[in-house]
């Protein structure tokens, strides 16, 4: 009996796999028919473990699955063919042409396989469907996701991601969303809805938590997938947005093993151990940030991109460059004038010109509805106070932040520098 | 002296149906592991999946039935041919399958293959 072998199963192959069937057979069945897709690629999986679990994984796992489920929609097609109402011409030559195997047989091409999953891209992320359910969808359908895994993944229950998921559907049924990679103006606007999910997606790994660490690192990986599909892609033709989130995901992404300590609290550049850091990924970042500044023009991302590969490249936290940094954030607030932005911005003025400064920059913002109830507005302010030995300042930002903060560790950490000003104040 | 044994695995036709695609990429690895190390211990002869079409035949000359599996019903899905020293040795391999890992209806059945006649000393054909 031969060795099986374990070295062609790369990490998530079937996961990606798994994308890659259901964008196809979405394609052959039909946009209304995702559940179908789906039902058909759980079956290739089922009966690919069932061979494999005994004779090792064959020397093409991709091509065998694809055949498996093009053997299993030819089934379907044939003996519902009279059932099923097959809106696209192309689905009812398949249903009823006897060369349909063949014709079948094309829409497992390289190029068709890439095309299929651009257009679930954008059936996921239509502008019609609540962000919350673009996200479920995409991890379901193109990332290969499971229900319980999404469900990980948000700190929800499978039966809300359940719902959501059932709800996209019907409602991709009903506002007759197509299966299709828009063009023209439209194209620069979807891509934007589309740029905007995965980035949430991302964010959603990477913000901190004490759920499960590994399915948050795998949203991440996954977003920069789905982003680098785009990059790829000769339809989209504009990429500097593309290349400059990817830059920001790829800069930020570098930090993700260091971002939090062992209790799930978020660690600041300061605390941060730069050892960690991924330097293969900031190459990678830098590189995109290349890419995206070619045409003059600025995007957030590519300012946010900008910013991350700033501290990035910082061999420690003392040597950052606070002016480059503050330069980049004045840029940002006149593209994107938001109350955490200007929070953010605060900081880097601080280490520029000072803490009184960053403080008079914040004033104006105590009333802003956003950052009047966010805890690092009051934690930022603290930090300021504290740097010009203004304690009772400082100690009422602290109460401040202790009242709005969620994360149990991160209002540890707040106790302990107000009981370290109180004592100061005495 | 090393004797063989049969290791039938009986499971639900769709036990792993409801694996996630990441989880049944682990499986995978870890039955690749599992007849690996049986493999370098030299005590796997052979492992074949039993796929899911087929037919049960009953009756006798004259009258036969021929019916498919009941799809909710308990099959064989597979077995494996493992030299061991003794039945203890075969149930222990046998629980180490990662089939009970991953799914929460297998049953694995082990028997011994009879390979000598101990009254005649007739010898039963071997495959392979």
């Amino acid at each position: 009996m031969d060795q099986p072998t374990i070295h062609q199963l790369v990490d998530h192959l079937f996961r990606h796999e798994s994308g890659k069937l259901v964008a196809v057979l979405t394609r052959i069945f039909g946009v209304d028919n995702i559940d179908l897709a789906e039902d058909v690629v759980q079956d290739s999986l089922a009966e690919a473990l069932g061979q494999w679990q005994y004779r090792g994984i064959p020397a093409n796992p991709s091509g065998w699955l694809f055949r498996v489920a093009r053997n299993k929609a030819l089934n379907i097609l044939q003996r519902q063919k009279y059932q099923r109402k097959y809106v696209s011409g192309a689905r009812h030559d398949l249903s009823s042409d006897s060369s349909s195997e063949s014709l079948l047989e094309s829409f497992f091409s390289e190029q068709e396989i890439l095309d299929d999953q651009l257009r679930m891209i954008f059936t996921c992320c239509h502008p019609a469907l609540s962000k919350d359910s673009q996200v479920a969808l995409a991890l379901k359908t193109l990332c290969g996701f499971s229900v319980p895994e999404i469900a990980r993944s948000f700190l929800t229950t499978e039966e809300n991601i359940k719902k959501r998921l059932t709800r996209a559907k019907q409602h991709i049924r009903e506002a007759c969303i197509a299966f299709d990679v828009p063009a023209g103006l439209e194209l620069d606007r979807r891509t934007g809805t589309v740029l905007e999910t995965i980035y949430l997606l991302f964010n959603e790994g990477y913000s901190a938590s004490e759920g499960d660490d590994i399915i948050r690192c795998d949203l991440c990986v996954e977003a920069i997938r789905l982003a680098g599909m785009m990059e790829q892609h000769p339809a989209i033709r504009d990429k500097s947005d593309v290349c400059a989130l990817l830059a920001l995901m790829y800069c930020n992404a570098s930090r993700f093993k260091a971002r939090q300590d062992a209790e799930g609290r978020l660690l600041t550049m300061a605390e941060q151990n730069r050892s960690l850091w991924d330097n293969s990924f900031i190459a990678k970042g830098i590189e995109y940030l290349h890419r995206s500044t070619r045409d003059g023009h600025l995007s957030v991302y590519q300012l946010l991109a900008a910013i991350s590969a700033q501290h990035n490249v910082a061999p420690d936290y003392a040597s950052t460059d606070w002016k480059s940094i503050l330069m980049l954030y004045d840029n940002l607030i006149t593209i994107e004038h938001s109350p955490v932005v200007l929070l953010n911005r605060a900081i880097a003025l601080s280490k520029v010109d000072g803490p009184e400064m960053a403080l008079q920059a914040l004033e104006p913002l105590k009333e802003d509805p956003t950052l009047s109830s966010y805890h690092l507005f009051y934690s930022t302010r603290a930090d300021l106070y504290m740097q010009l030995n203004r304690f009772s300042a400082a100690a009422d930002c602290l109460e401040k932040a202790i009242s709005f903060s969620t994360l149990e560790k991160e209002t540890d950490l707040l106790r302990r520098k107000l009981l370290s000003c109180t004592e100061k104040i005495s | 002296m090393e004797k063989e044994f049969m290791l039938l695995i009986h499971n639900q036709m769709d036990s792993k149906s409801q694996l996630s695609a990441e989880e049944s990429q682990r499986f995978l690895k870890d039955c690749m592991v599992y007849i690996n190390d049986l493999m370098k211990q030299g005590k796997l002869k052979g492992a074949q999946p039993l796929v899911r079409e087929g037919k049960i035949i009953s009756g006798s000359k004259g009258s036969w039935k021929d019916g498919p599996f009941n799809e909710t019903k308990e099959v064989i899905v597979g077995y494996y041919h493992i030299v061991a020293k003794d039945l203890d040795e075969a149930i222990a391999i046998a629980k180490g399958n990662p089939e009970f890992v991953y799914t929460s209806t297998a049953r694995i059945e082990v028997r011994p293959i009879k390979m000598v006649e101990q009254e005649t000393g007739f010898v039963y054909p071997k495959e392979g």
